[in-house]
């Protein structure tokens, strides 16, 4: 079996001492966390070790002794020998390097008194790892498992190693410059790493934290009004993306704002990665409303689509407003115009092609009226709306998806009265095929059966069918023209979905602590071979190997409301073939329907 | 495996033709009995000539139907016929149709009140006549040989699917075809009271007349070959006056199915070759009706 210890990097020039530390269990390794120097009363050393024992829940306890031979100081090493009775121990380690070699010797001495040699040939052989103590104790390895999970899981030696050292982190508040009556050498052993700022920013937040859950909870006692809980609101909040928007913001800023500390890495990166993404999204607004209001874009814009420019309304929003709307129903209407003539040579029924275009442009009609009516309105609301750039990219987004909605609001109609048309006219075709043939739908059996009908159900029924049948290329013409606005609505809805959705899923807070300081984020380890020479035990340097790019993706995201399409591509070509509406991007709600 | 011809075959146990019973034969064993149950044409009818001859009419007298109404529709297309007037020959022969089915059927339980039927032709006559404009620009913008190919599909699919056997109650999908054919036809007309007389008339033609039909062979066996050979030569007559080589035409297939046709089928009778054994489905030849009431 091969010994394997862990040795800290900082501790390679740490004076003689004894060697604290954990034993692996279950597997045959070590490893050294920190020096006690000369002088110290072994009493007080195990009072020390048993107090950090109950305070880390780390077993600590007294490996060997370390021995770096300085000027003044021989005679050590039989003092450090006698040491081991002092301290019982199953294997005792003796680790001690010589001034001007590289490598240290090591031997390890078994309570039954026999001594095991590094040059036997045989099992035992012992390997000395050298690692970076604060960037392990930082770090996390990855996959990473609840701390509750421990017993359940086997831990792999290197995720014991991680433990460990990230657990005894009160074991390094002792620097060499304290007072007390142990003195240790570790990382922090030159003085205690601390900035002023992020201790003034530690002892600010909290009183913010609590004024900002109070701000949520008096948010949600406004939520949680009876009149917002009626079935046309619900119905309606549910629909509008705004609406969706802000209660998953106001779900998150719980987790953020909330005062308790963060307990494992998984909450303490979720809570990093929801604050930094908000501030992104924020100025991402900020810029957005700053490039909109800047140098009068927007009439620039407004102009290009306006056909005829009307220069006597020179409100940005007014411009925008008429000239989308006034297109958007100029556009509906020479549509219309087109199908009730001969639209690519097909056989339309010239009547019911009259009735249809007529029946959509009188549609058309009122929805212009309306919104003529509602204009002088607009403009003040629409310009208070684009502020709300402010509070994010995502609400501009989810804003602007909103407008596009109720814009599109009468192709909406339009879509749900051809497909509704067409969906009859398709049923009941199917139905009178089969009075053709002489058979039915047999409900109970689930299958076509024969049936004999009377002459009369026969007569009216072909009538039917032949009337049905003839009107089918008209009804199918306008279902199609009204199907395809629909759904090119749908997609550049769904292309605003997804990409707010990405905007609130990317763990940026991740992504930065992967590229500036890979070491915090573990995949696992590689060894670099430091000194091989006869006589010494094999030493070997430990370097982090940062999480792969796509693992940080994966593991991190932050899980979102995600839009996906409820039905795969040949569900949806045959609800659109028979007729049926179709609402293809369904939302992941985080409580069950 | 012959009779007698496996080996081992012992004399002492004698074969039986089971196979749950393990015996000294092989399984696939026969004996002399083989074949024994073989019975060949037993349900073969001998045909008289004449006999076919006149169960012929009726396929005769349908094609001869379907002859009349494309005369009729010609003529009402081409402004021959008044349709006022055809409406009321029409009705009169309606009438006069179900009297006769009234007298023939006198002794019969009648399964429809009048009542019943005096509802039937008040929907047919409603539904016809509100439809009607709708019917009349249906196939407005088809092209005319779409109407005439689909038509004529349609016809063909009505004879080839009339239930000679029963043509009581109309067969749904003989029935459907002519009404859609009639349909198709009845929009190319220029009226809407011409498209309500055309669909009365093909009601009148296919569904209704098949029922008297029958009714009449049932009860006055005599009156039907009268009926039929009316029939085909109202049929010719008809084309006749439209398309001379058509009359000729339909003349000739007449007498083909009428005369050669079943001179084909007796003439053929002797290579029948048909072999019945216990193998055979079994038959209820029995009427059961004694054992519903």
């Amino acid at each position: 079996m091969v010994l394997k210890i862990f040795f800290p990097q900082c501790c390679n020039t740490a004076d003689s001492g004894l060697l604290v530390g954990r034993w692996i269990p279950g597997h045959n390794s070590a490893v050294v966390l920190a020096v006690i120097h000369y002088p110290f009363i072994p009493g007080q050393v195990k009072k020390y070790l048993s107090e950090l024992q109950s305070q880390t829940q780390v077993d600590l306890t007294v490996l060997g002794s370390w021995s770096m031979p300085k000027e003044g100081q021989e005679g050590m090493d039989s003092f450090l020998k006698d040491l081991s009775t002092i301290f019982p121990q199953e294997c005792w380690l003796q680790l001690s390097r010589e001034i001007g070699k590289r490598g240290f010797t090591c031997q390890v001495v078994q309570n039954n008194g026999r001594l095991l040699q590094e040059q036997k040939n045989g099992d035992d052989k012992i390997v000395l790892i050298h690692y970076d103590q604060r960037k392990v104790m930082l770090s996390q390895l990855h996959p990473v498992q609840d701390v509750g999970q421990k017993s359940d899981v086997e831990a792999s030696e290197l995720g014991l190693v991680f433990q460990t050292v990230a657990q005894s982190q009160p074991l390094f508040l002792l620097d060499k410059y304290d007072d007390g009556p142990l003195k240790l050498s570790h990382w922090q052993s030159e003085g205690r790493e601390a900035s002023i700022i992020a201790e003034l920013l530690k002892q600010a937040s909290v009183p913010v934290c609590i004024f900002l859950t109070w701000l949520l909870s008096l948010w949600h006692w406004l939520c949680s009004f009876r009149i917002l809980h009626l079935r046309p609101v619900l119905f309606i909040s549910s629909k509008l993306s705004t609406c969706v928007q802000s209660g998953y913001r106001a779900v998150h800023f719980k987790t953020v704002f909330s005062p308790k500390k963060a307990a494992t890495h998984m909450e303490f990166m979720r809570k990093a990665n929801i604050f930094v993404s908000f501030l992104v999204d924020i100025a991402l607004g900020l810029l957005l409303i700053s490039w909109l209001y800047r140098e009068n874009r927007i009439s620039k814009l407004a102009d290009t689509l306006v056909p005829v420019a009307d220069v006597s309304m020179t409100h940005i929003t007014s411009h925008l407003w008429k000239s989308l709307e006034s297109r958007v129903a100029k556009e509906l209407q020479e549509l219309l115009e087109w199908l009730m003539g001969a639209p690519a040579g097909l056989k339309m029924n010239r009547a019911l092609d009259q009735v249809l275009g007529r029946f959509f442009l009188y549609h058309i009609h009122l929805w212009i009226s309306y919104i003529h009516l509602m204009s002088p309105f607009i403009e003040r609301i629409l310009w208070y709306v684009g502020l709300s750039g402010c509070l994010g990219l995502t609400f501009a987004l989810s804003i602007l998806s909103d407008i596009v909605a109720l814009l599109t609001f009468h192709i909406y109609c339009f879509y749900v009265y051809g497909a509704r048309l067409y969906c009859l006219k398709i049923y009941g075709l199917s139905s009178l095929w089969r009075l053709f043939r002489g058979k039915k739908w047999n409900v109970l059996r689930q299958r076509v059966d024969s049936c004999s009908y009377d002459l009369d159900q026969l007569f009216i029924g072909t009538l039917l069918f032949t009337i049905l049948l003839f009107l089918l290329p008209t009804t199918a013409l306008y279902y199609l023209v009204f199907t395809l606005l629909r759904l090119v609505m749908v997609l550049f809805q769904g292309v605003i979905h997804l990409s707010v959705d990405f905007i609130n899923s990317l763990p940026l807070f991740a992504i930065g602590l992967r590229i500036c300081r890979p070491y915090r984020l573990a995949e696992g380890v590689k060894f670099k071979v430091l000194c091989q020479e006869p006589g010494t035990p094999l030493h070997l340097m430990m370097e982090i190997n940062p999480l792969k790019c796509s693992s940080v993706l994966q593991c991190y995201r932050t899980p979102t409301y995600s839009c996906y399409p409820k039905d795969s591509w040949a569900a949806l070509c045959k609800k659109l073939f028979v007729g049926e509406l179709i609402y293809p991007w369904k939302q992941k709600t985080a409580k069950t329907d | 495996m012959g009779a007698d011809s496996g080996p081992g075959a012992p004399a002492a146990v004698p074969w039986r033709k089971v196979l749950y019973e393990r015996q000294p034969f092989p399984d696939n064993y026969v004996d002399r009995r083989f074949l024994e149950e073989l019975r060949r044409n037993i349900r073969v009818r001998q045909y008289r000539y004449w006999a076919v001859v006149r169960e012929t009419g009726l396929i005769a007298q349908q094609v001869s139907c379907v002859a009349v109404f494309l005369t009729l529709w010609s003529c009402m297309e081409q402004g021959d016929l008044v349709p006022s007037a055809v409406l009321w020959v029409c009705l009169g022969c309606a009438l006069l149709g179900y009297g006769l089915y009234e007298i023939l059927g006198g002794a019969c339980v009648r399964e429809r009140t009048r009542l019943a039927d005096l509802q039937s032709a008040t929907i047919f006559l409603a539904f016809t006549f509100g439809f009607s404009p709708v019917l009349k620009t249906l196939t407005e913008s088809v092209s005319t040989d779409t109407v005439y190919a689909m038509s004529a599909v349609m016809l063909l699919a009505h004879l080839v699917s009339f239930p000679y056997a029963q043509p009581s109650p109309p067969g749904s999908l003989s029935l459907n075809a002519a009404l859609f054919a009639s349909v198709c036809l009845a929009s190319r007309l220029p009226g809407a009271l011409h498209t309500f007389t055309m669909l009365s008339c093909a009601l009148l033609v296919f569904a209704l007349w098949p029922c008297l039909l029958h009714r009449m062979r049932e009860k006055a066996e005599w009156s039907f070959p009268w009926a039929a050979v009316l029939v085909c030569l109202a049929g010719v007559g008809g084309l006749g006056s439209l398309w001379p080589e058509g009359a000729l035409l339909l003349s000739l297939a007449l007498l083909t199915l009428t005369l050669l046709c079943p001179l084909l089928l007796v003439h053929l009778q002797r290579h029948k070759d048909n072999i019945h054994g216990p193998w055979d489905e079994a038959e209820i030849r029995e009427d059961l009706s004694r054992f519903l009431n």
